[in-house]
């Protein structure tokens, strides 16, 4: 692994430019990009236990269970496998985050940089669960997902990792960074029957 | 369309996964001879009724699970982790 990773760049670049596409007055739904730093964090055969142990004490941050996402202050992440789970950091952590993260787990796990290799939306509003119900599978009603819980799945035929962040409700959607364009295409399009917003990447 | 219940992920859509055939083939030892390894490679029973069945949650948590279904209802009757054992019911 390079001693400092590049600065992220985006797959959205262009393409997801701030602007107001509303039907009339107020946009009830807005769309950010997000550019954290992402890791993959695999541990190897029988080191679950010492992987957890690792970024507890390095990032105060708890792996999550199946289903699930949990956030610290310099890192968050989501169970993606047994055993596996996507690691995320923005800001002064961020930089050279999987080399961090590597160098914090040592010979009980695998990590790979996805800062690349990802692209991530923050979609948020009243309407947000109708939109993704377009696309995606998973029953978002919050009697049964809730913030704090996540689901690898598909959303319009595309990869994608889902996590709600809050009550809003907001939807993190990450979607692998070749694909981002045409996801962006998809999102924007259902959206579209409410009106929305488009900030600037953050 | 199935849903099929992940022992990781819950209650999924059978577009998130694939059909990876049956989980009871066993691999004969190495020394087994030339017809035990082309029945193993190559022949499969094709029932009417239950089945346990190898399938991959390939747009999900990437695990291979167990899955019984009856191979002509649809029906399933159980899912579970790959190492462990499945009972198929009697009728
Ligand atoms: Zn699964």
């Amino acid at each position: 692994m390079p001693a400092s990773a590049p600065e992220p760049l985006s797959a959205l670049h262009g393409v997801a430019a701030p602007g107001r596409h509303a039907v009339g007055g107020e946009a009830p739904l807005t769309l950010r990009e997000r550019r954290p730093s992402l890791a993959m964090l695999l541990a190897r055969k029988a080191r679950a236990r010492d992987v957890a142990a690792a970024v507890q004490r390095r990032f105060g941050l708890a792996l999550p269970a199946p289903g699930r996402a949990a956030a610290a202050q310099d890192a968050s992440a989501i169970w993606t496998q047994p055993d596996g789970w996507l690691l995320s950091a923005d800001g002064a952590a961020a930089r050279d985050f999987a080399g961090a993260v590597k160098s914090a787990v040592g010979d009980a796990g695998s990590v790979v940089d996805q800062t690349h290799g990802k692209a991530v939306l923050l979609l948020t509003g009243a309407p947000a669960r109708r939109v993704l119900a377009t696309g995606c599978r998973i029953d978002l009603h919050p009697r049964v997902f809730a913030p704090g819980r996540s689901a690898v799945t598909q959303i319009a035929h595309i990869d994608c990792i889902l996590r709600q962040v809050d009550a809003a409700p907001g939807y993190e959607l990450i979607v692998p960074s070749s694909l981002a364009e045409a996801f962006y295409g998809w999102l924007t399009h259902a959206a579209s029957a409410y009106g929305y917003e488009v900030l600037a990447p953050a | 369309m199935h849903r099929i219940d992940c022992p990781w992920c819950g209650l999924r859509d059978e577009i998130e996964f694939a059909y990876r055939g049956d989980a009871t083939v066993r691999r004969p030892p190495a020394d087994a001879g030339i017809d035990a390894f082309y029945e193993y490679v190559y022949l499969r029973d094709n029932p009417r009724g239950w089945h346990v069945e190898w399938w991959h949650h390939a747009a999900g948590c990437r695990q291979w699970i167990k899955v019984v279904r009856h191979t002509t209802t649809h029906a399933i009757h159980a899912t579970a982790k790959a190492d462990e054992d499945m009972q198929v019911p009697r009728s």
